[in-house]
Parts: C-alpha cells; sequence; structure tokens
C-alpha cells in the first residue's frame, strides 16, 4: 500500500523503542541515586566532611575517584551523601503539597458554591509568588536550614495539586456512578472520600512527580545561594555554591560534579513522571 | 451502472486483528443498500472505508470501486479527488463533527472557495440553495449563526447539505439520526430520500436500527462481526431472514405493530407476542388475556397505588437565563407491581422526574409518596437517605459510566448490601453471587472490573445492584438506549422476569415507543415538562388522541412496503411470556 500509513509505521516505531530506553535508563538513575542516599554510609569511600588539606584540589585518582575540593574532601562521598538532602528534601515537599492540595482540591471540587470561590481565590494569591521567592522569605522570617524552605515550598506547590484535584473531583462529581452511590443511599463526604478520591488520586500523584525535579532545583538554587542546607553539610547546591571560587582556578570537578547530579536527577524524574501520566492520564477513568 | 462496488474487502490492524471478512456490497446510482449490524459489526468501517478513512498502520486486502476507479491503494490526490466530487459521508453526531468555532456559512462555502475556487458571492449562493433543498427554515440567517444556535435536528440538515456541496455522486451516511429524536429523525430520513431522488444519488445507508433500514433502504446487507450475514431485498430479509443471525435481530427488535390503523389481533395480544425471548422460564405459547389480568396474576393483593406523583413541578432558574420549566404539574400513579412507561423526546422532563423520584434533585411543587410513605424532600439524615434509598432505586441509562470503573462488580453489589442490611462479609458474598445468578451473570463476573464487561453485562450488574436492596420502586431512566437490540432484548426479558418473580413496580422512562410498549402494561407521555395523554399503552398506540403522541407515532419509522403497518414483521407465535 502507498498511503503514507506506511510512513508512519515506519517512524512510530522506533520512537515507541527509544521512549522505552530513555524511560529504563532514567529509572536506572534514580535507583543508583536513592541506593546511594539509602546506604550513603556504607558506599562512600571517606567521610564527606573529612578535610584533607594535603590533597585539595587533586584531580580524579585511584584514592579519589572524583578527585577533591579545597579543602580536601573526597568529591565522591560528599555527592553521596548530598544525594540524601537532595531527594529526602523535595519528596517532603511533594508529600506535604500532595496532601494538602488533595484536601483542599476535594473540598474545593466536591461542595462548590462559596467555598470554592474562596479557595480558588486563595490558590490564585499563592500562584502570585514564585515558590522561591516564598522559601526565601521564610527563611528570612524563621533561619537558615531545610525545615522553613521545605514548608514553605510545600505551601507554594499545594494549589498545584490542588486545582488539578479540583478539576478532576468536578469531572468526577458529574459522572453516572456518584449519582448512582447517592441514590443507593450512601452520605456524600463518603462518596467523596471512599469512592471518588481513589479515583482521582493516580491522576493527581503522577503530576505530583513532576513537582519532584522542579522542587529538587529550587532547593539546590536556595542552597547556592547560601539560605538552605549549611556548611559543612554536603549538599548539591551548597557544594557548587563553595566550588565557585575554584572555577576560576580552572577547577571545575568540585562544581561540575554536584551541578550533573542535579541536572541527571531532574531530568531522570522527569522522564518517569512523564511517562508514569502518560500511562495514568491515557488509561482515564473509563 | 454500479456506483459503488465493494468486492471481498478484508481490513487487518496492525497487531493482525481481522476486523473486515471479505465483505461484499454493491450499489447502484439512486439506490439506497443500508449496512445494518450492531456494535462492533464492522459496518462504520467498511463505509469509512469507501472514502479511504482507514485506522492506522491498517492492512486491507480486496477492492473499493466508485465509479469505477479503485480506492484501496489510491494516491492522496485521488482519495482527494474521490471526497471532494464523487461521494462524501454524514456521521453521526453533527454536534461533534461540526467545527464549532465557523459558522454555517463558513462551514457550507469554505469547501466551494478552497477546492472549487469559487468567488465568496457564487459559494453563498450555492450555500442558501443547498439549505433551502435540505428544508432549513432560515438559510439567509443560518449563513451567520454558529452550530451552537442550531438543533440537533437543524445540525443535521446543514451537515446533509455539507455533504452534498460537491454533488457527489455517493452518498454514506453513517448513523445520521442516532443522535436524534424521533421526530426529528422523520424529518432527516425524508430530506436524504427526497434528495437521492432529485439527484439520483447512491446512498449507503449505516444503521443499528432494522426498523429504519427497513423504512429507507431497498436492499440491505446485514453485517455481523465483520462478515456479511445476509442480503437481498430490505423487505425480503426482513420480511422472511433466512441467516440464524438476521432472524435473531428481528425478533429482538421492539415495534409498534399493529399501532395505527388496528390489527385483527387486538393491541393486547400483540404486547404479548412481542414480548418474546428465549427466556427459559417463559410460559411457551402461552398468550394471555387483556393487560388487566395479567396485572392480577403477577400481583394478586388488589391494586393500590404504590407510587403516587401530584402537582409536581421543577424549574430551573439560572441568572440570566430563562427559567426552564422540566417538570411542570405531573401527576401520576403507578399500582404495586404495575409497569408505567414514561415516554418523551429529550428536553421533555422525563430525566428530571427521574431524579426527582430518587432523591437526586428538589421538587418546587407537589409530592411523591411512595407506598405510602412521602418521599418529596431530599434525604438529609442517614435514616432519611436509607429510607429514600429502599423505596426507590434507579438504573442508568449508560452502564459505561454508572458503575464505579475502580470497583469488581461483587464489591460494588457487596457495598449496597453492607450499607443496607448490616450483612456479615460471607453473607454478603453469598447474598451476591444470588443477585448475579439472578440477572444471568456468574460468580467469575463477581471480581470483574466493569471495563471487562459488555454494556449488556454492566447493565445486568446496575440493575443486580439496585435489586441488592431491594426497593419498593425501580426507575429505569433509558436503561437500554445504549445497548445494541438483541442486548436490549435480553435485558427486557430480564426486567420483565424481575417484576414476575418480585411483583416488582417499575416506571420505565425512555424515547421509544417501541421499547415501552415491550415492558409496559399503561404509559404516560411526556411533552415539555406536562403530561399529555396517558392510558394503557396500546390504548395510546392504537388511538393515540394528543396530537403529540400522533406525530411521535408516526415518525417511528415503518418498512416503505407497508406504510399501515409499523415496524418490522414479527415471528410466529410461540415466543409469548408474561409479564
Amino acid at each position: 500500500m502507498t498511503t503514507p500509513t506506511m510512513a508512519v509505521t515506519v517512524l512510530r516505531a522506533p520512537r515507541a523503542a527509544r521512549a522505552d530506553l530513555t524511560f529504563g535508563l532514567s529509572v536506572g538513575v534514580l535507583g543508583v541515586m536513592v541506593a546511594a542516599a539509602a546506604f550513603a554510609p556504607l558506599i562512600a569511600p571517606y567521610d564527606p566532611d573529612a578535610v584533607d588539606l594535603a590533597a585539595f584540589y587533586s584531580g580524579p585518582s585511584a584514592a579519589h575517584w572524583l578527585g577533591t575540593d579545597a579543602l580536601g574532601r573526597d568529591l565522591l562521598s560528599r555527592t553521596i551523601h548530598g544525594a540524601r538532602t537532595a531527594l529526602l528534601a523535595p519528596l517532603a515537599v511533594v508529600v506535604i503539597s500532595t496532601a494538602v492540595g488533595i484536601v483542599l482540591g476535594l473540598i474545593a471540587g466536591w461542595r462548590g458554591g462559596w467555598l470554592d470561590s474562596v479557595l480558588g481565590r486563595l490558590f490564585d494569591v499563592v500562584f502570585a509568588f514564585p515558590s522561591l521567592l516564598l522559601a526565601i522569605l521564610a527563611v528570612a522570617l524563621f533561619g537558615k536550614g531545610l525545615v522553613a524552605p521545605v514548608i514553605a515550598m510545600s505551601i507554594a506547590y499545594a494549589p498545584f495539586v490542588a486545582r488539578l484535584t479540583r478539576s478532576l473531583v468536578v469531572a468526577e462529581r458529574s459522572r453516572p456512578y456518584v449519582a448512582a452511590y447517592r441514590v443507593q443511599g450512601f452520605s456524600p463526604p463518603w462518596i467523596a472520600t471512599r469512592r471518588v478520591l481513589p479515583n482521582v488520586t493516580p491522576i493527581v500523584g503522577a503530576q505530583s512527580t513532576l513537582n519532584f525535579g522542579y522542587v529538587l532545583a529550587e532547593l539546590a538554587a536556595l542552597s547556592f545561594l547560601g539560605l538552605g542546607v549549611q556548611a559543612p553539610a554536603a549538599d548539591w547546591g551548597a557544594m557548587i555554591n563553595e566550588a565557585q571560587a575554584g572555577i576560576l582556578g580552572g577547577h571545575f570537578l568540585p562544581a561540575l560534579v554536584p551541578a550533573a547530579a542535579v541536572v541527571l536527577a531532574v531530568v531522570a524524574v522527569n522522564v518517569i513522571g512523564e511517562e508514569y501520566s502518560n500511562r495514568i492520564g491515557g488509561g482515564a477513568p473509563a | 451502472m454500479t456506483l459503488l462496488s465493494i468486492d471481498e474487502l478484508s481490513l487487518d490492524l496492525h497487531d493482525g486483528t481481522r476486523l473486515l471478512h471479505g465483505v461484499s456490497l454493491e450499489i447502484a446510482a439512486g439506490e439506497t443498500v443500508g449496512l445494518v449490524g450492531e456494535s462492533g459489526s464492522g459496518k462504520s468501517l467498511t463505509a469509512r472505508s469507501v472514502l479511504g478513512l482507514l485506522p492506522p498502520r491498517a492492512a486491507t486486502a480486496g477492492s473499493i470501486r466508485v465509479d469505477g476507479r479503485e480506492v484501496l491503494g489510491a494516491s492522496r490526490r485521488d482519495l482527494l479527488a474521490l471526497r471532494r466530487t464523487s461521494a462524501s459521508m454524514v456521521f453521526q453526531d453533527p454536534r461533534t463533527s461540526i467545527n464549532p468555532a465557523r459558522t454555517i456559512g463558513d462551514h457550507l462555502t469554505e469547501s466551494l472557495r478552497v477546492c472549487g475556487g469559487w468567488s465568496a458571492r457564487d459559494a453563498t449562493r450555492r450555500a442558501v440553495e443547498l439549505m433551502e433543498s435540505v428544508r432549513l427554515p432560515r438559510p439567509d440567517e443560518h449563513l451567520r449563526q454558529y452550530p451552537h444556535e442550531l438543533s440537533g435536528g437543524m445540525l443535521q440538515r446543514v451537515m446533509i447539505a455539507g455533504a452534498l456541496t460537491g454533488s457527489p455522486r455517493l452518498l454514506i451516511c453513517d448513523e445520521p439520526t442516532a443522535a436524534l429524536d424521533v421526530t426529528t429523525q422523520a424529518g432527516i430520513v425524508s430530506v436524504l430520500l427526497e434528495q437521492r431522488e432529485t439527484r439520483g444519488m447512491g446512498v449507503l445507508f449505516i444503521t443499528h436500527d432494522l426498523n429504519l433500514a427497513a423504512a429507507m433502504c431497498d436492499r440491505v446487507v446485514v453485517l455481523s462481526g465483520g462478515r456479511v450475514e445476509e442480503r437481498g431485498l430490505a423487505r425480503e430479509v426482513f420480511g422472511n431472514p433466512q441467516a440464524a443471525y438476521t432472524k435473531r435481530l428481528v425478533a429482538a427488535t421492539p415495534t409498534l405493530a399493529g399501532a395505527p390503523g388496528g390489527d385483527s389481533v387486538g393491541p393486547a395480544v400483540v404486547v404479548e407476542r412481542i414480548q418474546g425471548g428465549s427466556d427459559a422460564t417463559g410460559r411457551a405459547g402461552s398468550v394471555a388475556g387483556p393487560p388487566g389480568d395479567r396485572r392480577a396474576e403477577a400481583a394478586p393483593v388488589p391494586p393500590q397505588a404504590l407510587l403516587d406523583i401530584r402537582g409536581l413541578s421543577k424549574t430551573y432558574r439560572r441568572s440570566g437565563r430563562e427559567a426552564v420549566t422540566a417538570v411542570d404539574d405531573v401527576s401520576l400513579r403507578v399500582e404495586r407491581g404495575g409497569a408505567l412507561g414514561v415516554v418523551g423526546e429529550s428536553g421533555s422532563g422525563k430525566s428530571t422526574l427521574a431524579r426527582i423520584l430518587v432523591g437526586l434533585e428538589a421538587a418546587d411543587a407537589g409530592e411523591v409518596v411512595v407506598d405510602g410513605r412521602a418521599r418529596t424532600s431530599l434525604p438529609a439524615s442517614r435514616a432519611a437517605r436509607l429510607a429514600h434509598a429502599r423505596s426507590v432505586q434507579m438504573v442508568f441509562q449508560d452502564p459505561y459510566l454508572s458503575l464505579d470503573p475502580r470497583l469488581s462488580v461483587g464489591r460494588a453489589i457487596e457495598d449496597a448490601l453492607h450499607l443496607h442490611s448490616h450483612a456479615t462479609s460471607r453473607d454478603a458474598r453469598a447474598r451476591v453471587l444470588r443477585l448475579l445468578d439472578q440477572v444471568g451473570l456468574e460468580e467469575r463476573h463477581a471480581d470483574a472490573r466493569p471495563r471487562t464487561l459488555s454494556g449488556g453485562q454492566r447493565q445486568r450488574v446496575a440493575i443486580a445492584r439496585a435489586l441488592a436492596i431491594e426497593p419498593d420502586l425501580l426507575v429505569l431512566d433509558e436503561a437500554t438506549s445504549a445497548l445494541d437490540v438483541s442486548v436490549q432484548a435480553q435485558v427486557l426479558d430480564l426486567v420483565a422476569s424481575i417484576r414476575r418473580h418480585r411483583g416488582l413496580t417499575v416506571l420505565f422512562i425512555s424515547h421509544d415507543l417501541a421499547v415501552v410498549r415491550r415492558v409496559c402494561e399503561d404509559t404516560v407521555v411526556m411533552h415539555r415538562g406536562r403530561i399529555v395523554e396517558g392510558g394503557s399503552t396500546a390504548a395510546i398506540l392504537a388511538a393515540p388522541q394528543h396530537p403529540y403522541t400522533r406525530r411521535l407515532i408516526e415518525s417511528v419509522p415503518r418498512p416503505g412496503w407497508d406504510p399501515a403497518a409499523a415496524g418490522a414483521p414479527l415471528e410466529p407465535a410461540g415466543r409469548g411470556q408474561g409479564v
């Protein structure tokens, strides 16, 4: 057959295979990072904070695979330990913002009316602030460290989740199966929490996964600005900050390695989240 | 000469699934050929192949010739020429197949200006002509209107006019009236017939409705599972079907047989005869007396009103819009064990009535009494909710949407049981299996998710779920309109047998008079929120009093060869079954 469908056949197959490969690689990268974070003390060859002033800025060697930084600390060990805050803090933000967002979205979508309007305007106000700005504000108010920015970012990201949840719940509420539950005599709160909520959470969860990447990058930026994780703790953002001086001296690895880790983690999480939400979204409740 | 000839067309999807197995058919100029079959039979696929609209990566074999030119494997350019001048298509739902952001004038003149190089003025003049020919009331005004300003029937006329712009020799109609009311359908059908006459077009008419096919078509081809089951003159195929599949289809199709003009057998007996099907428990061959006797059989207790609705009204008021009175002073009574049909077209208020009955909407005025208990107000407390649920249950129109996609069938029914009876898990499970058995499902279905079930199976689940609560009144809101005719017949039989065994009272809401006559002894006709006529179903069909009822009955398609009798002929007696 000479119809255009043939050409489509040729183009499509490899694209699908490539997507699978990218997805597999991303899962692999994230898996390695999570394992590194979980077993950091066991894997890391050195104490991340052990200063060896005799061996500062030593390039990659058998002893130090990725070399050392300005204070002679092992770069590989610090990167491995840095994965802990780099992954844990965004995880906390995603979990908290998803939980808060789902509750608010469910209330707004299910109840509708004035409550929906009030919550909707509230979300708009939060949307107006860039999340990083809110985090910096929180640091200014409550002091440096990770706790304040995590809470601030959770608040900043909750409206995204809430708005999505609300729209899904509104769509779901008008479906006949919800009316069928009401006709059977189930109470509206029971239907909302026990039946509608489980039907929308997979989609919301998939979208929240995508937030992880953004939060990771923003928290790294915060640490880079010196407002997040504080020296001497190993953190990718803070490591880049500390390594700034070295770049001018030609020692780019101490900055490049954590930067590459941030990029890899964000890309991996986004690829996984994208794929996950495609799979869920494609099979929307039927 | 042959306008369209499809020869041994077979079609495989890229994964190797064969959807069409050697379909052949021919259409001559000026002839209407019906392609009849249930969903999944491949009728739309066959029709779309004629215009080269194939599923992606599908492999075809055989040949399709339009005006002697081969379509399969034709170049893009040839296909375009074919679609522009030789053949065009009218789709099922006009609302979804027209661009909502362009005016009707744009829609009708676009192809003339872009493909035919017409000037805007000529194209507009032609569009007006076309709109006049499909009997649109105000062509000049419609030119500037947007699709949302037109009703479904008017929009379908616009789509037909659009299909005619290229003066095609072949018109393919894919269920062009399936989304429309029956009175609207009658208008569309007459326009199609008229255009076929004046233009000498060949028409390939796809439908699932045997009555409509019988009314429209000279010849029919019956498809099932991608194979041609039977072909021939419409009159012969429907009057004397040969293939087993066609026989089943004809038997399952509800009709209005003997309605106007009278029938020597008498309406009540005809009702009996149509209530056919393959119910093993049916009393084969028995032809019961008039409806009154049967009611007495079903419920030995003296008739008393189980459902009593008095002066019910509901008006929707939205800010900035005109108030819509959906239900206007409706009063009706249904006796215990009785079945009342509520017939009306879209917008007649019949669904609002149902929603008020089951407590999903509050009425503005009037009262609803079920079994002596007031059920007018929206249930607020838990006790009121449960009591209301035990009074009235409902089976919804679309079984694809009325079941929770996440829950297994057994779980869905168990939920209802737990809520209403505090049954232990084991007890509930046993009752679930019993209920599934009653609606003709098996134990293995208890663990199935809705998406793995067919439409008919899902509707059985919905019925079982409603029965689990053991309501006094079961409201069926268009419960079979989303189903294929053979499945519809099974579900209607199921409803009949449940009524017989449980003495259940049924309010059957439908747009389809033929379906209602199959289930209900009594019927009310709703029009614009009001009940315009009520009485025994047979009497209403035989001698409609209200002009609207008359129009409704006259609009039901009937075979072209026998204008007096509506619907396809029935199978001989022997399938009788009491209600």
